[in-house]
């Protein structure tokens, strides 16, 4: 994406387009603050002035959930079911991925035809068969059969992403690799994994957002109280305590903290994949 | 050496196909099946055709998909804010960069944060009934009400979607030619026109494509705010089909039923699928 000023206007008509810019993203920033403010105050004062500063600033809502609420514990969980889920399918998505951008696989065209296919269902097509399939295997409440519905759920945009990209890898260089005696793994770690670093690290973040983000099948099909993923649990806090404002943008922020991490630390790859991809 | 790769190459992708096999491929043709029976889900028992009867004859499955309908509203909304911001972008003004980050950030919050924020947002004691409450205006039930519940979550799907498409749309603007621009600028061509007449014109493919999956959004994605915002009420005013099929699937003795309407959704769906990809095809042609 080129840096040129467009030339579609002149230097006095470019300030309408900030403003308006700003005004657009203040409609995002401001609820955002709102919140931040909200979550750092009593509730009896938040009531009493909603639209102030703060009269008393407290973590008190921070400390309430993590004390009563169990939000700490459900953080610890996300965390591992996230990072379990991310590294899976990064291992997975780059073996299939290089074997297909590179390798002479018979029924290729089917293989892929599988992926493809599978992008395409709807996620709550799946609610019903997935619950009783893992019910049979006896892995409903259990963390590896929530994680491997993640991974098969994240898997098709995977390998066909890494895929795509292994493919700009020259040839001369595997092949190089290949006459210094590497071998199918050897030429992954040394030659793939290096080359691919950019793409791997936007799957990583994509796919960490995803299951970390997602509501539906932790809430189904992780029924213990203890071990209950971070979405969920503030989905139902949020659902209940409807006249605590404070302590539930509190449950907000803390749910939102990773996420905005991640995008503060990834932006300019998340928007290169952007700016590249969709236009053409 | 090329067979050996060959079947190295087999062996690398297997566990992938593996896992998508039998964790999405195998529970979709599971559903299918499950379809056509009738069972607790340990007990199954052939029922034909007779959940997609008793489905087609059941009012509040044609209820919960007109609300469906009534939810498309958004999808021109959303559109028409993602076309004017990423018009705006593309003039490329100071701290634009900064602009595109702000906007991508509703992007990566869970749509149960979203929900939540909506549903405080418009709560009795939320903000705006607060705001309302400074001009003596007594607090609006928002969720009591059928049409309001839901103009809160279209609202709520217009704040978290205009800023992707929004990003997606500027992609497609840039790959216009600038000389096109430049042209019409020396012809005196104004720049409300050369909006009309020329980026428009221009970017009809991704507007199309966006246009596609918002539809699709639509019918598959609003599970997680009616679950945060309305729990589907009251009533079912505001019950989806893909919330229908959470209900159904945990609260009715009989799981064909809900696999009958998850399946009657994924048709639906690839239906709508088929008729973009013809779309597309024709305005590829033009």
């Amino acid at each position: 994406m080129s840096d040129q000023p467009s030339v579609a206007l002149t230097g006095r008509g470019r300030w309408p387009v900030f403003v308006a810019l700003t005004l657009v993203a203040l409609t995002i920033l401001y609820p955002l603050i709102f919140i931040v403010l909200t979550s750092l105050r009593t509730n009896p004062d938040y009531l009493a002035n909603p639209f102030g500063m703060p009269g008393n600033w407290t973590l008190e809502n921070y400390a309430e959930l993590l004390d009563v609420y169990g939000v700490g514990q459900a953080f610890v969980n996300s965390m591992i079911v996230s990072s379990a889920a991310v590294v899976l399918v990064l291992i997975l998505a780059t073996l299939a991925g290089y074997a297909l951008a590179k390798l002479p696989v018979p029924k290729a065209k089917w293989i892929s035809a599988v992926f493809v296919s599978v992008m395409l269902v709807p996620g709550p097509v799946l609610i019903i068969p997935i619950y009783l399939l893992l019910s049979r295997l006896g892995m409903v409440g259990s963390y590896p059969g929530l994680i491997l519905v993640y991974v098969a759920g994240g898997l098709p945009f995977g390998v066909f992403f890494l895929s795509l990209s292994f493919r700009a890898i020259p040839d001369e260089v595997i092949e190089s690799a290949r006459i210094d005696g590497a071998g199918f793994l050897r030429t992954v770690w040394s030659i793939v994994l290096p080359m691919g670093a950019s793409a791997l690290a936007t799957l990583a973040v994509l796919q960490f957002l995803a299951v970390w983000n997602e509501l539906i099948f932790a809430f189904i099909l992780v029924t213990d109280e203890s071990m209950r993923l971070l979405t969920p649990t503030l989905a139902s806090i949020g659902t209940r305590y409807l006249n605590d404002q404070p302590l539930v943008t509190a449950g907000l922020l803390i749910t939102s903290a990773i996420p905005l991490l991640l995008l503060a630390a990834a932006s300019k790859y998340i928007m290169r994949g952007l700016a590249g991809g969709v236009g053409k | 050496m090329h067979r050996r790769n060959g079947i190295i190459g087999l062996i690398a992708v297997l566990p992938a196909l593996a896992v998508v096999l039998g964790f999405a491929t195998y529970p979709i043709l599971f559903a299918a099946y499950i379809s056509f029976t009738r069972t607790n889900g340990i007990r199954f028992e052939w029922r034909g055709l007779d959940n997609y009867v008793q489905l087609l004859n059941d009012p509040i499955v044609w209820t919960v998909f007109v609300n469906n309908l009534k939810f498309l509203i958004a999808v021109p909304m959303v559109i028409f804010c993602a076309l004017l911001v990423s018009v705006l972008l593309y003039e490329r003004v100071r701290g634009w960069r900064l602009f595109r980050v702000v906007f991508f950030l509703p992007n990566v919050l869970s749509v149960a944060v979203i929900g939540i924020m909506f549903r405080n947002a418009f709560g009795y004691y939320g903000p705006i009934n607060q705001f309302l409450g400074l001009f003596g205006i007594a607090p609006i039930e928002f969720f009591t009400d059928g049409t309001l519940a839901i103009s809160v979550i279209v609202l709520a799907l217009v704040w978290s979607g205009f800023g992707f498409q929004a990003l997606l749309l500027l992609s497609g603007l840039t790959a216009i030619n600038p000389a096109i621009f430049e042209a019409a600028a020396l012809d005196g061509a104004g720049w409300w026109q050369r909006v009309w007449h020329i980026t428009l014109p221009n970017i009809r493919r991704i507007l199309g494509f966006v246009f596609i999956i918002n539809v699709l959004y639509t019918f598959t994605s609003l599970f997680g705010f009616v679950f945060v915002m309305t729990a589907g009420g009251p009533g079912f005013d505001t019950t989806t089909i893909d919330y229908l099929v959470y209900l159904r699937a945990f609260s009715s003795s009989n799981l064909g039923y809900g696999a009958a309407l998850a399946m009657l959704l994924f048709g639906f769906i690839a239906i709508l699928t088929v008729l973009q990809a013809k779309v597309f095809r024709i305005q590829e042609v033009d």
